[in-house]
C-alpha cells in the first residue's frame, strides 16, 4: 500500500469530523447545580435545601451498604418538591478524575432510583465522553440494590478508566447516602 | 462495678489522645464529668445519685464519641485523594459549586514497573529489571491552561557504564480554547494506536507491552510540536497536529536495532531534533457508545532534513478496537509503515545486514475476563495473539541485492493481570513464538500507577 492512500483516507474522516458542529458545549463548566436540578426534576416548583448529618453508627452502616467510604459525615441534599410534594432529591458532588476535579450532579427519585446523572464540569485532557448522555443513561433507573461498579453494569470508556470508576464509585456513595437518609427519616 | 469501669478517667483519656486537637474543650469537660463521677463514687452513698451521675457521665461521653467520630470522617474525607463533598455542596450559590474548586493547582504522579523475564529454553539469559520509575508533575496554571510533564528513568541507574536512561517523557502547555477545542504545544504522545498516550502498567494486560506497539508503533513515542485536540458531542475526538518526525540519516545498517523496531531506531524524542521538514499527524475516536472504542490515525513526514540525496517519507497507520462490555475486555489492532525511497538510501548501505524496510506491519486481538473481584481486588485473565514483522518488504535493489523479506513473528501470550487496588497491580504471564523458540518465556511483574 502505498503511503499516500492511508493517509488521505483519514484525512476525508478528519474533515468530516471538523464539519462536525457540537451538538452542545464541551465547556470545562457545563451546568450550574441549579440548572442540573431543574434538568432533572423540570416539574418541581421549589428545591429545598437539606442538611443531613449522620452519626458514627450510621456511617458505618452507610459504608457497609454500599461498599463505598462515606467520606463526609454531612451532605447537602436539594429536596426537589411540587406543591409539597416530595419528587426527589439532587445531590451535588466532586470526585477526582486521574488529576483533576470532575463536579456532577446526581438526581433521584422519591423511589430511591436514579433518575439522571450530569455532569457539570470536567477538566482531564481524556475522559470527556462521560459526559455523553449515552454513557450517563446507564446509570437510570438504578437503585441501591444495583452492582454501581465500572466493569459490571456500569461500561468503562476506553481512556478513561479513573474518570469512570471514580464518578461511578461516587455515584453509588450518593444512592447509599439518599437510601440511609430516607430509612432514617432525615428526608422526611 | 462494670459501668464504673467504662467510665474510667483513664479510659477517656486514651480515647482522647486518637484526635488530640478536635474540640479539646469538650474532651475536657467529658474528663472533669469522669473525675467528678469517679469521686462521687468513693464519696457517696446514695445509689440513686451514682446512677444519675453515671448516666450523665454516660451520656456526654456517648456525644464526645459521636462528635469525635463525625470530626475523624471528615478529617479522614478532606485528606482522601477526593474532594470533600460538603463543601462543595454547602456553597450558597449554585455557581459556587463548580466555579471554585479547590482541588489543588499542582500534582504529582508516578508510574513504574518491575519486571522478571526467564526464557523458558535458556534460563540463563533470565532477567529482572526495573524497567521504568516515572515522576510526573502537573501544573495548572488557570482554569484554561495546564502543564503536563513526566520524567524516566529506565533500567534503575542511569550512567556512562549503565544500562539506564534517564527522558523527558512528555512537557506539554494544554490550553482549553472553548467549548470544543483545545491547544496542545511542547512534547506529547503521539495519537497512534492504544497503548500510546495510555502506556501504564495498569492500563494493559501482561507484564509486557505487546510487541505491535512496541516494534511496529515506537511506544512509548512522542515529538515536538503543536496539536488540536476536539471533543464533540457525538462522542468523537480528533487530534491533529505538526511535530517533528523521524531521523532516518541516523539508520545504523550495521547494528540489529532496526530489525527488532524500525521506527523505534530512528525516532529523535525531541533530543537536539533535525527539524528541517516537519511532520503531520491526525487521529480521530470514537467512543459514543459505552464500551467501545473505534479509531485510528496516521503520521507521516519527511525523515531525511535535506541531510541525504534523496528524500524519503515515513508514514504510519492504524485502526483499533477496543469493547469492554460487562465483565470482558476485547481488542484488535492493525498498523503498517511505509519508508518511501528507501531503495536509494539503501544504495550506500549494500552489505550490511540490516537495510532500510520498505513497509512493516503487525496486528493483535486480545480477550481479558474479569473473572474474580472482591472491593478492589480484581483478577482478570487475558491471552493475546499477536503478529508482526519489521521488514516485510524491501524496495528492489537488484537482483541478489535486494533482502529478502523477514519471516513474520507470531506471539501467543496468555495470563492474567492482578489488581491489588486500582493503582496497584501484580502480573504473570507465559509468550510462546512461533519462529524464534529462544523467545519463548514467562514473565512476572508489578506495576503502579497514579
Amino acid at each position: 500500500m502505498s503511503s499516500g492512500g492511508p493517509a488521505s483516507g483519514v484525512v476525508v474522516t478528519l474533515t468530516t469530523a471538523l464539519a462536525l458542529a457540537p451538538t452542545a458545549a464541551f465547556a470545562i463548566d457545563y451546568l450550574s447545580a441549579d440548572q442540573a436540578a431543574q434538568l432533572m426534576f423540570p416539574q418541581a416548583d421549589r428545591f429545598e435545601a437539606r442538611t443531613v448529618t449522620f452519626d458514627a453508627e450510621q456511617l458505618r452502616r452507610l459504608e457497609a451498604a454500599a461498599g463505598v467510604s462515606a467520606r463526609s459525615a454531612r451532605w447537602q441534599v436539594r429536596v426537589a418538591q411540587r406543591a409539597g410534594a416530595t419528587l426527589g432529591f439532587v445531590v451535588v458532588d466532586d470526585v477526582i478524575g486521574k488529576f483533576e476535579l470532575i463536579s456532577y450532579a446526581v438526581g433521584i427519585g422519591a423511589d430511591g432510583a436514579i433518575r439522571q446523572v450530569e455532569v457539570l464540569s470536567y477538566r482531564e485532557s481524556h475522559g470527556h465522553e462521560i459526559r455523553l448522555p449515552a454513557w450517563r443513561k446507564q446509570f437510570v433507573g438504578k437503585d441501591s440494590s444495583a452492582p454501581l461498579r465500572v466493569g459490571e453494569d456500569i461500561a468503562n470508556i476506553s481512556g478513561a478508566t479513573l474518570s469512570c470508576s471514580h464518578v461511578t464509585e461516587g455515584v453509588k456513595r450518593i444512592v447509599a447516602v439518599i437510601e440511609l437518609a430516607r430509612q432514617t427519616g432525615a428526608l422526611a | 462495678m462494670t459501668a464504673q469501669r467504662s467510665a474510667r478517667p483513664s479510659n477517656t483519656h486514651k480515647r482522647s489522645i486518637v484526635l488530640p486537637r478536635i474540640r479539646p474543650t469538650r474532651i475536657v469537660a467529658a474528663l472533669a464529668l469522669a473525675a467528678a463521677g469517679g469521686a462521687a463514687v468513693s464519696q457517696t452513698p446514695s445509689e440513686a445519685d451514682l446512677a444519675r451521675k453515671l448516666e450523665q457521665l454516660a451520656a456526654e461521653l456517648a456525644a464526645v464519641k459521636a462528635q469525635l467520630a463525625t470530626l475523624q470522617q471528615q478529617r479522614a474525607a478532606q485528606a482522601a485523594a477526593s474532594a470533600p463533598a460538603v463543601p462543595a455542596a454547602n456553597a450558597p450559590a449554585p455557581a459556587a459549586e463548580t466555579a471554585s474548586p479547590a482541588a489543588p493547582a499542582t500534582v504529582w504522579s508516578s508510574y513504574g514497573e518491575i519486571v522478571y523475564n526467564r526464557p523458558t529454553n535458556k534460563p540463563e539469559n533470565a532477567q529482572a529489571d526495573l524497567r521504568r520509575f516515572v515522576l510526573g508533575l502537573q501544573h495548572r496554571f488557570d482554569q484554561k491552561t495546564k502543564l503536563v510533564t513526566e520524567l524516566e528513568v529506565e533500567h534503575a541507574v542511569s550512567s556512562s557504564s549503565d544500562p539506564g536512561e534517564v527522558e523527558v517523557e512528555q512537557a506539554y502547555v494544554e490550553h482549553q480554547l472553548g467549548n470544543t477545542w483545545a491547544a496542545r504545544g511542547g512534547l506529547f504522545l503521539i495519537p497512534i494506536g492504544l497503548l500510546n498516550e495510555n502506556h501504564e502498567p495498569t492500563a494493559f494486560y501482561g507484564v509486557e507491552r505487546n510487541f505491535v506497539e512496541t516494534a511496529i508503533i515506537p511506544t512509548t513515542w512522542r515529538e515536538g510540536g503543536v496539536q488540536m485536540i476536539g471533543q464533540f458531542n457525538n462522542g468523537i475526538a480528533v487530534q491533529t497536529g505538526i511535530s517533528t518526525g523521524f531521523d532516518l540519516t541516523k539508520w545504523d545498517a550495521t547494528s540489529s536495532e532496526g530489525q527488532e523496531s524500525p521506527l523505534g531506531s530512528i525516532h529523535q524524542e525531541l533530543a537536539l531534533a533535525k527539524a528541517r521538514s516537519l511532520s503531520w499527524f491526525g487521529a480521530t475516536n470514537w467512543r459514543g457508545v459505552p464500551g467501545l472504542l473505534l479509531g485510528g490515525g496516521v503520521f507521516t513526514g519527511d525523515a531525511t532534513h535535506s541531510q541525504a540525496t534523496t528524500r524519503a517519507r515515513v508514514t504510519l497507520w492504524d485502526l483499533h478496537a477496543r469493547w469492554t462490555p460487562g465483565r470482558w475486555d476485547f481488542s484488535a489492532l492493525y498498523t503498517r509503515g511505509t519508508i518511501s525511497n528507501s531503495a536509494a538510501l539503501n544504495a550506500a548501505l549494500i552489505g550490511n545486514p540490516t537495510l532500510i524496510p520498505s513497509a512493516f506491519d503487525g496486528q493483535y486481538v486480545q480477550a481479558a475476563y474479569k473473572v474474580w473481584s472482591r472491593q478492589d481486588y480484581a483478577l482478570s485473565p487475558f491471552v493475546r495473539w499477536e503478529r508482526f514483522n519489521t521488514g516485510k518488504s524491501y524496495a528492489d535493489l537488484g537482483p541478489g541485492l535486494t533482502p529478502d523479506p523477514l519471516p513474520t513473528e507470531t506471539v501467543w501470550t496468555a495470563g492474567a493481570n492482578f489488581q491489588l487496588t486500582p493503582g496497584v497491580v501484580v502480573k504473570a504471564d507465559v509468550q510462546r513464538f512461533r519462529r524464534n523458540k529462544d523467545n519463548d518465556r514467562i514473565n512476572l511483574g508489578l506495576g503502579w500507577s497514579f
